[in-house]
């Protein structure tokens, strides 16, 4: 028994050591190294410093000229600087407006008796299919100048537009109305977990409804509320869609200037201090979120499950129905404005379009289908890759408790898509890794990027299987393997499967490192809606877009389906 | 089928002593209890047999074999876990017939092992044989699960998977049965008949029989021998009427069943018995001699009998007076606690319809048969 068990130690660990190297070379390392570029100003290459003198020595000298110019210009009232700001007045903004919107809905479905509860959760999934940078376009079909909105606002009476969308106020409104499902959930928990009891004690002596919300639900539901306007701050933060297409070209945010710093000028040295800034703002507040659910959590899984009195009071109930409903309407209708505009012969200065066609679907399957099958190539490189990666590593977590790599496994969640992307590029354009510009650092992008939310899902199905099951396969005859292949892979497969397909999912919607790392050839779906755009083909980025929440809306539900079936 | 030996058995978790110097000899056929309380070492002396532990010294014969390094998969023991470890997966059916499929998977050629597994992964992919079909059928009838064979284990109530789960362990014809604390996820009714069955199966097919669990009165009822266990060790290893009259400690005779235990000094001992000083108040006659100065008595609180104040007592006894200071009505029983002098003495009296319960600062006398005052 001790030889083969020392036997299966070793392979396993040959296999961790493989882990651990694949995130190293395509993570720690392309991040370390955009650190050093931040700081010497110039290109570095760490892989060919292993495999020539001649790189050495020249990354050598460079590293001899460390300094932190780059980030005192920053401070010195460069364009940098206000791009910092710019994108640090953003997302608080979004994360504020979005706590101010979504208290009542929150309030509604935890503690008031609002009808058709369940029809508004399956609406608030809609903000979370549609990529960001659709749901933009979608509010420029809305609110631009000859969006439908301002068509009826004007037949209406009014002047001119409701507001400028290619703006500030446009970038917060659409963040506002597609992130705020992030924070509803979180917030419905927190108010489900405030006490009834400590509610009918303060009623009990003597205080009003209303001061018994204000002092007392309120307060306690504060830690979950402050925990989701982080969770809002970080994704409004990161978020590259929403800039990318309306950012008005004077209003600078931090995101898109360190996508043009590279895309457009190739300046390393700016868009390495970019990355950093992004990175660490980004770290810091996805620590203060943890910090801040830490404690809650505790409070959630130990308290004994408690009374809830729902408020029926019949005036509120129906302010708050209506209220909800408006707030889930304005997805919809941006949605719905994409899939009008998608079937439009033309559209513009009306409330609905001048004709019907399907030539833009006749279009994209005829000249497009490229992107269409790139899209799902690499989606399934993914997959594969994220799959056998994730489901490791939940093993040596679950089972082996290897807390290292659950560390590094879960940093890919602090990093926004565009300093990943920006990070491999950088490390790896020049040999001997040479890989920019390759399928292969795309898949590998993807999967990094989407591998916590993977290894989520594997992990908690593989804690689901409790340890005994596996003993049990074992008392009954079967070795570690056979027990493994029979019992642990077949009550594993529906998380397994479910991951996969939301990795699939994802890399479909995924904007910043499609835009970033794809080579023409291998240019996905997003990349087209994205290029469509750009050239003015709008009834054709919207046929795409339709196609890719269509592919979305069908897998995730396939998803949700295989989760629901794993509670057997 | 098989007798189980342990032989000077210690076990370590980093560093923690959990087992030390367990000794026990079960032989063949008989139902054993490992009794204590959580933490005692029950469960760990029982996964050291099955093998999901190994010793940090000692040996482990199963029948002459030594098992001490066998892996879990070739030890041959029948286990029923606590959670009962059903595969959720599979059918009734094929969790009772996993062992059968394992080992045809082992020993047959390519083709077979390639069908089993297919079959093993989807039950829709190949067939069972024959022989295991029949094997597994006679099992599930032995158990009356006959007609559930193809409901999934998520489907059938608690005591039904505690079936599956004995059948499923009893199909391979295990050299010995491990049980892990079966009953103590059933609801006390079905654990009383839960027992029964159990007994009556183990007798039946007359398995070596390890039975784990804290709960005295399933420990007493069911096996024919039960070791208590206390912090790793081994306390006393009897039959249940022994333990309940003759507990080795103080631990024992508190765990087996709810006692009076005071503290005495021995004023004369002989072959007719010893005359003791409780500590607190009073002198009393144990029919047993003991060479000791300072010991602990043990009166079982149902040994005791009561009489309201002014009865005529039979004076072969020794005689108490007190007063009662609670009285609980508990069913069938009731329990009175009596103060005699500085002392507290539990006092169980069968429950008669229409006699009253005596109110507390009632004045009694009690009755105890020299026979029943345990010296420790």
């Amino acid at each position: 028994m001790k030889q083969r068990h020392s036997f299966t130690f070793n392979g396993f660990t040959v296999l961790k050591w493989l882990i651990y190297l694949f995130f190293l070379v395509f993570l720690l390392v392309p991040l370390f190294s955009i650190l050093l570029v931040s700081l010497t100003g110039e290109p570095v290459n760490l892989f060919g410093s292993l495999t020539s003198q001649k790189i050495l020595s020249s990354t050598l000298k460079k590293l001899s000229h460390l300094s932190l110019d780059a980030y005192s210009s920053l401070f010195e009232g460069t364009g940098y600087f206000a791009a910092l700001v710019n994108s640090l007045k953003l997302s608080t903004g979004v994360a504020l407006l979005v706590t101010v919107l979504v208290l009542p809905i929150a309030y509604a479905f935890a503690r008031t008796t609002m009808p058709w509860k369940p029809f508004f959760a399956a609406l608030c999934t809609i903000p979370l299919v549609v990529p960001t940078f659709i749901s933009s376009y979608a509010f420029t079909l809305m609110f631009g100048k000859t969006g439908w909105v301002n068509h009826i606002y004007r037949s209406l009476g009014g002047e001119g537009v409701l507001f400028d969308v290619q703006s500030m106020l446009g970038i917060v409104l659409v963040q506002v109305f597609f992130f705020f499902p992030y924070a509803l959930w979180p917030m419905v928990a927190a108010f489900k977990i405030s006490d009834l009891t400590l509610e009918e004690a303060s009623q009990n002596l003597g205080a009003q409804g209303w001061y018994t919300f204000l002092r007392v639900t309120l307060p306690l539901a504060v830690p979950g509320i402050v925990s989701s306007m982080l969770l809002i701050f970080t994704v409004s933060f990161s978020d590259f869609g929403t800039p990318i297409i309306l950012a008005p070209k004077d209003l600078n945010l931090i995101v898109v200037e360190a996508y043009r710093e590279i895309a457009g000028f190739y300046n390393w040295a700016g868009s390495a201090v970019l990355t950093v800034i992004m990175l660490l703002v980004a770290a810091f507040f996805f620590w203060l979120q943890r910090l801040v659910v830490k404690g809650k959590e505790y409070g959630t899984i130990s308290g004994k499950p408690t009374r809830q009195k729902l408020n029926d009071h019949k005036g509120v109930v129906a302010v708050l129905t209506i209220y909800t409903f408006l707030v889930m309407l304005v997805p919809l209708l941006a949605v719905g404005s994409v899939f009008l505009s998608s079937l439009a012969t033309t559209w513009g200065h009306h409330a609905l379009p001048d004709g019907y066609t399907l030539k833009h679907y006749l279009t994209i399957f005829s000249t497009s289908h490229k992107n269409i099958v790139n899209s799902l190539v690499l989606a399934a490189g993914a997959l594969v890759l994220s799959v056998v990666i994730a489901t490791f590593v939940s093993y040596f977590v679950v089972r082996r408790g290897s807390g290292g790599l659950d560390f590094v496994s879960s940093i890919p969640l602090i990093v926004p898509g565009i300093s990943l992307g920006i990070a491999l590029i950088q490390t790896f354009n020049t040999a001997p890794l040479k890989l920019t510009g390759t399928a292969l650092l795309l898949i590998v992008a993807y999967t990094i990027r989407r591998m916590p939310y993977m290894i989520r899902s594997t992990m908690s199905s593989m804690m689901a299987i409790r340890k005994d099951i596996e003993e049990a396969a074992v008392n009954l005859g079967a070795s570690n393997l056979l027990a493994a292949v029979t019992v642990i892979g077949p009550l594993m497969l529906p998380g397994i499967a479910a991951g996969a397909i939301l990795v699939f999912v994802t890399v479909i919607k995924e904007t910043s490192i499609s835009l970033l790392l794809a080579p023409t050839d291998w240019a996905p779906m997003s990349l087209a809606v994205f290029q469509n755009l750009l050239r003015g083909e709008y009834y054709t980025a919207s046929a795409m877009a339709i196609l890719i929440i269509a592919i979305v809306i069908a897998l995730q539900s396939l998803a949700k389906k295989l989760t629901k079936d794993q509670l057997y | 089928m098989g007798s189980v030996r342990i032989e000077h058995l210690h076990k370590q978790f980093n560093g923690i002593t959990a087992l030390e110097d367990v000794n026990l000899e079960i032989r063949e056929g008989e139902f054993f209890a490992l009794l204590g309380p959580s933490g005692c070492g029950k469960t760990t002396t029982m996964r050291c047999v099955a093998g999901f532990e190994s010793p940090t010294a000692g040996k482990i014969f199963i029948g002459e074999r030594d098992v001490s390094h066998v892996p879990a998969n070739q030890r041959n023991c029948g286990m029923v876990f606590q959670s009962y470890a059903l595969f959720p997966h599979l059918s009734v059916f094929e969790n009772v017939a996993y062992s059968l499929q394992v080992r045809r998977f082992y020993q047959g050629g390519l083709d077979t092992k390639l069908s089993v597994l297919a079959h093993m992964l989807n039950r829709k992919l190949g067939k069972v044989d024959k022989d295991t079909e029949k094997k597994v059928r006679d099992a599930l009838d032995f158990v009356e699960l006959g007609h559930l064979a193809d409901r999934l284990p998520g489907q059938l109530s608690g005591g039904q998977q505690q079936r599956v789960a004995l059948a499923r362990a009893l199909i391979m014809e295990p050299a010995v049965l491990l049980m892990d604390e079966p009953l103590s996820n059933l609801d006390k009714k079905l654990r009383s008949s839960m027992r029964v069955t159990i007994r009556r199966i183990q007798q039946k097919v007359g398995i070596t029989t390890i039975f784990v669990t804290h709960d005295q009165e399933e420990a007493m009822s069911m096996a024919d021998r039960v070791a208590v266990m206390q912090g790793g060790r081994l306390v006393q290893v009897d039959t249940p009427t022994a333990l309940y009259s003759q507990p080795a400690s103080t631990f024992v005779a508190d765990f087996v069943g709810a006692s009076n235990i005071f503290k005495a000094t021995v004023k004369e001992s002989g072959e007719a018995g010893t005359v003791l000083q409780l500590v607190g108040d009073g002198v009393i006659r144990s029919a047993f001699p003991t060479n000791r100065s300072e010991v602990d008595v043990i009166i079982r609180p149902e040994s005791i009998r009561l009489f309201a104040d002014g009865a005529q007592v039979d004076t072969g006894d020794n005689l108490l007076e007190g007063t009662i200071s609670m009285s609980t009505y508990l069913g069938s029983t009731i329990r009175y606690d009596v103060q005699v002098g500085e002392l507290q003495v539990e006092v169980d009296k069968t429950f008669e319809a229409g006699s009253p319960l005596l109110p507390a600062g009632t004045n009694v006398k009690l009755a105890i048969d020299p026979n029943v005052v345990v010296i420790l």
